[in-house]
């Protein structure tokens, strides 16, 4: 996943159903073989979006690349899984990434597949620990929000992956259907830095949200209550001590990671 | 607790300007060993409380020359906790305490009338609750420190003089990796290095004298009797049944003169 890729454009339901279909092919491998591979990014939004999936193509967001998170334990077997599947790795972007990420290229249909592991690392990390069990075939939904919601410099393709997500799935205390709020909240409540960059996400997302002709008053409406209701959540979670005191010093000091394109 | 605020309250108020820089703050907490200022106006109203913890954000977002550069200019009022919370000194101590609970803060403001007059902080608190403590005079275990200030062989002379001079101890029990004593350095073993000064490569193994040990259950007077006999002014308090255990504490001749100057200790009838 190329975080700043631009990720917008036509694309034909033919070439939709290309890395649909290649994404069944591969979790079903992974599955039989027991690993663990959960998808994240746009394909991961469709997946779990049934009802609202229409916008990312009303909307022009296309797929560029196939993404998945996965236990660093596990990383011998997909490599062997991803080979026998056809695809080559670049070996120098898994070592320079000290094994926390792998890029695979299928020469045949020029596919290429990203895989996180242990974590997704670039404004801020989210861990995948004892969460990629939660939830399949991809991460938990308050991950996926959280995967959009972590970049500093966000554009149009994670905001209209979001309003999807708002769109199709209510804000609660569990994984099983509902955006893990209190997960999020907890994060955050950790993290000054996290909390910045998300909180700063969603309230841009409420407000873009506004603006697309593709969505009904109705829809507007709700992603508004669900950013305002996510919002309040977070600010209601307790504060330590270190998050209160970082705080204080704001935007005057870097909260963020840059962003290192691969 | 009948004691009211004012009986264990610190008079007087130690503060700082709201436009102190960290480096200013960190040297006042330095020089007056508190751990807190009072950051107050110009006039002497106390806007906010910065503590020594505020001041670790300079060194924990200092990751590189930018953010450093930055937290240089940052202020006391920048990062001082705010509104003070106080209590009047004429209430109990069972508020100050509520409301140090309540509040998971260290330190109240304490006001006269609303007119500031001290500070209250856990230490106050601490320090009250080692003045509880019923005078017992029978065994070493009634009048030994029991909170040390250990130190590992391969410890830098230096750095032992450090620690001793900044805990107010004169001796420093030295330990191997799994705790068991090895000897004790003390303020007598340095001197020779006065006149001189110290070779930096030294360690305190190379100037720490045996450890005397005394059991744990032993009286006062065989302690005195060890002290006297050995011409050691400090023994290392063990069980006799369990000598490499980690040791309980330390007594020195001073913690035994200390217990003989208390008003209800027999040498004071």
């Amino acid at each position: 996943m190329a975080v700043n890729a631009i990720g917008m454009g036509e694309q034909n339901q033919s070439e939709r159903d290309k890395f649909e279909n290649e994404l069944k092919r591969i979790i079903k491998t992974a599955d039989e073989s027991g690993i663990i591979l959960r998808v994240i990014g746009a394909l991961a939004f469709q997946i779990h979006c049934p009802k609202f999936g229409f916008v990312q193509s009303a909307m022009g967001r296309a797929y560029t690349d196939i993404d998945f998170a996965a236990y660093g334990r596990q990383t011998k077997q997909i490599q062997g899984l991803m080979t026998r599947l056809g695809y080559k790795e670049n070996q120098e972007v898994f070592i320079v990434s000290g094994g926390q990420r792998a890029i695979h290229e299928n020469p045949t249909t020029g596919l290429h597949l990203d895989v996180f592991y242990e974590k997704l690392d670039f404004c801020h990390a989210i861990l995948w620990e004892g969460r990629l069990e939660v939830d399949s075939p991809t991460i938990p939904l308050a991950e996926l929000l959280l995967e959009k919601m972590q970049i500093v410099q966000i554009n149009e393709k994670d905001v209209i992956d979001t309003i999807m997500l708002l769109l199709e799935h209510p804000l609660g205390d569990s994984d099983k259907e509902v955006i893990n709020i209190k997960r999020i909240a907890e994060i955050c409540s950790n993290d000054w830095g996290f909390w910045r960059t998300v909180t700063m996400n969603l309230e841009k997302v409420r407000v873009l949200a506004q603006g697309y002709s593709q969505l009904t008053s109705e829809q507007k409406s709700r992603v508004e209550s669900q950013v305002n209701e996510a919002m309040a959540r977070i600010e209601k979670e307790p504060k330590p001590l270190g998050w209160r005191l970082r705080a204080r010093v704001g935007d005057r000091v870097k909260w963020y990671k840059d962003v290192e394109e691969v | 607790m009948n004691k009211l605020v004012r009986d264990l309250m610190h008079p007087g108020l130690l503060s700082c300007r709201p436009n102190a820089t960290l480096g200013q703050v960190a040297v006042l907490l330095n020089q007056h060993h508190v751990h807190a200022l009072i950051v107050a106006d110009r006039d002497g109203r106390p806007v906010g409380i910065i503590s020594d913890i505020d001041l670790l954000a300079g060194e924990w977002l200092s990751a590189d020359s930018k953010s450093l550069a930055t937290m240089r200019k940052l202020t006391a009022a920048d990062l001082m906790s705010q509104p003070v919370d106080s209590v009047e000194a004429n209430l109990s101590l069972t508020e100050a305490v509520r409301q140090l609970i309540e509040k998971d803060i260290s330190r109240l403001l304490v006001t006269d009338k609303g007119k500031p007059v001290g500070v209250i902080s856990l230490s106050d608190f601490v320090a009250s609750v080692a003045l509880e403590e019923k005078p017992r005079r029978e065994t070493v275990a009634d009048v030994m420190a029991n909170a040390i200030l250990v130190c590992r062989e391969k410890t830098p002379i230096y750095s032992a003089a450090r620690s001793m001079t900044e805990a107010g101890w004169r001796s420093v029990l030295v330990v191997d990796a799994r705790g068991v004593p090895q000897g004790v350095l003390s303020g007598k073993d340095l001197l020779p290095f006065v006149k001189d000064g110290v070779d930096e490569s030294l360690t305190v193994r190379d100037l720490m004298h045996p450890a005397l040990t005394i059991d744990v259950n032993a009286s006062l007077r065989e302690a005195a009797d060890v002290m006297i006999q050995k011409h050691y002014h400090r023994l290392v308090v063990i069980e006799e049944k369990d000598p490499e255990a980690f040791p309980f504490g330390i007594i020195s001749s001073f913690d035994i003169v200390a217990a003989m100057a208390k008003p209800d200790s027999i040498w004071q009838v």
